[in-house]
């Protein structure tokens, strides 16, 4: 079939970046190959017998493909291979390590929305959701594939400077009793126990609470 | 932290710290995966996923595969790594204390085994002997995570 | 002559809030530099695996006389310890540890914990034991204690809330460890007692 010289470098550092599920195949180009360079890319899911090729990753000139659709069964594990071409000649097929969706994958932050009134603040903590391949899919929140998944929330007292945590299952929390016309910088990360994943704290959401009548 | 589970099985209630065997299979996952070059064939998973079993079976596979695990696969795993093999040991020593509580569950028929276990059994066995020792063995620990997933 | 190379003696288990280690009195050998190695056996090795023995994480040709093996225990089952006696190229027999050590033995003692109060919100803090640690946190209003509450606190070196407070009466706080890996716990802490700060400082 007029099969190619594979002689090109192989692409390098084959591996898939996972965020809430969201699965994507990167890998940085053959050394010293410079521009020019197009990619095909094909994916397995382990234990079946086949290598699917991705159309939409076919002679591509970027080193990323999104994989997302083809391993968002999370109950699957999957492999995937990247081949190069330059000037009429290849380079061998590079694969992942095994990737597991469910353990491989990062968390997001919680979106963080703070309200308060004159002595307390209410906090309202929604778990990101698992990746969708449209807007119109239905949303499948992280809390459903993670059922252990919990909340760890800071809550900064501005002027004293005092953190205080909290450590909560439900996504709400209210702390009474505080000063009137003080500013309070909340944050939160989502902690889930087995598999062990921890996302990274969100960025901190300040309110003040209502000056004394 | 730790993270133990109750895990109940209908009467039979099991604890399991499933942190620390997670951080064990993590920190010999890549090593191992990497030893098993096959890509078409599944020893848990083969033609079909445990997560396509019957709920009132679940007591039974999950001795079974602890028992599977224990008494053939751990042994045929020895690698050249001690730090790995270490462990492998720490692995099968938790497996075997969680095998011993399920047994007593078995013991006292808190753990019924149906049809489906037995079959599901049967064709895991199949695919373990359906290569040679060492490969199978090093594909089934390999596939560790497949069955801390499905218990979860 | 090679066979005369003495095995350490003495060996025994000192294990406290799963940190494990094993000791033995050491080996004086003239002129010589003496070494040891540790070697452990898990009830798996004892009944699957021919009764092989493991190298420990840290402790090969080691000059000291203590062995840090919390690595190396990572399982609630019946281990076999044993060590020996290097100079160079000579090797003493073993010395193997009376009994097996499991580590559901280790001995726990309560967390350093420090209570505070903020305005009117209670708070502790508490030590880090290290990943295998969680605490239970009991709380109650002084002359209550049937009505005490409890939170299980796995955040450690952070000011951690439990409750808010009412002005007046005093608030009385302790703590034990529970390793969920051997579902023991501690002893309590010493109960700690404080009031919601009325006045100015009340607040946070």
């Amino acid at each position: 079939s007029g099969e190619l010289s594979c002689s090109l470098p192989n692409p390098r550092n084959v591996h898939f970046e996972s965020v809430n599920m969201k699965n994507v195949l990167h890998w940085s180009a053959p050394a010293g190959t410079g521009d020019g360079v197009l990619y095909k890319v094909k994916y397995s899911v382990y234990g079946v017998g086949k290598w699917i090729r991705k159309p939409e990753c076919k002679n591509i000139n970027r080193t990323w493909c999104d994989l997302s659709s083809e391993t968002s069964d999370y109950e699957e594990q999957y492999y995937a291979s990247v081949k190069a071409f330059l000037h009429g000649m290849c380079s061998d097929w590079v694969e992942t390590t095994r990737f597991n969706p469910l353990t491989d994958t990062k968390i997001d932050p919680p979106m963080v929305s703070v309200s308060s009134t004159e002595k307390s603040i209410s906090i309202i903590l929604t778990a990101p959701g698992k990746w969708k391949k449209s807007p119109e899919e239905e949303s499948i929140s992280l809390l459903q594939v993670y059922p252990g998944l919990q909340y760890n929330v800071s809550v900064l007292n501005k002027k004293t400077k005092k953190r205080w945590f909290f450590s909560i299952s439900n996504s709400t929390l209210v702390v009474p009793w505080l000063e009137p016309g003080t500013t309070y910088c909340v944050s939160a990360r989502i902690r889930v126990t087995t598999p062990l994943l921890y996302s990274r704290f969100s960025k901190e959401y300040c309110i003040a609470t209502l000056k004394d009548k | 932290t730790a993270g133990i589970r109750i895990f109940r099985f209908g009467p039979c209630q099991v604890s399991l710290s499933m942190t620390e065997i997670r951080a064990g299979f993590n920190a010999i996952k890549a090593n191992i995966q990497a030893r098993d070059p096959i890509r078409t064939l599944s020893i848990l998973s083969y033609p079909h996923s445990l997560h396509k079993v019957q709920s009132s079976d679940r007591c039974c596979i999950t001795h079974q595969l602890f028992d599977f695990y224990v008494e053939k696969v751990f042994k045929h795993c020895q690698t050249e790594d001690s730090s790995i093999n270490r462990k492998i040991s720490s692995i099968a020593n938790s497996f075997l204390s969680v095998k011993r509580n399920l047994g007593q569950c078995r013991e006292q028929n808190k753990c019924t085994c149906g049809q489906e276990s037995s079959e599901k059994l049967k064709q895991i066995l199949e695919n373990y002997e359906g290569l040679n020792v060492t490969s199978a063995a090093i594909k089934s620990l390999g596939e560790l995570d497949i069955l801390l997933d499905w218990m979860e | 002559e090679d066979a005369v190379l003495p095995a350490p003696q003495n060996i025994s288990i000192l294990s406290t809030n799963m940190k494990h280690f094993l000791t033995w009195s050491p080996v004086i050998i003239q002129g010589e530099t003496v070494r040891y190695s540790v070697e452990f056996q898990g009830e798996y090795e004892r009944e699957y695996a021919n009764e092989s023995w493991i190298p420990t994480c840290e402790c090969s040709l080691i000059t000291a006389t203590v062995c840090n093996i919390t690595e190396d225990i990572s399982a609630t089952v019946a281990y076999n310890l044993r060590v020996r006696t290097v100079v160079g190229a000579r090797r003493s027999e073993w010395g193997t540890l009376k009994g097996f050590f499991n580590r559901i033995t280790t001995s726990l003692t309560p967390p350093l914990t420090k209570v505070i109060a903020d305005g009117y919100h209670l708070l502790v803090e508490l030590e880090d034991m290290g990943p295998a640690f969680q605490f239970c946190v009991l709380y109650w209003k002084k002359g209550q204690e049937d009505r005490m509450q409890q939170k299980v606190v796995k955040e450690v070196g952070s000011v951690v809330h439990l409750d808010t407070m009412e002005a007046g009466p005093d608030y009385c706080v302790k703590a034990q460890t529970y390793v969920e890996a051997i579902n023991r716990s501690s002893n309590f802490s010493q109960t700690q007692c404080v009031r919601a700060q009325g006045g100015t400082s009340m607040w946070l």
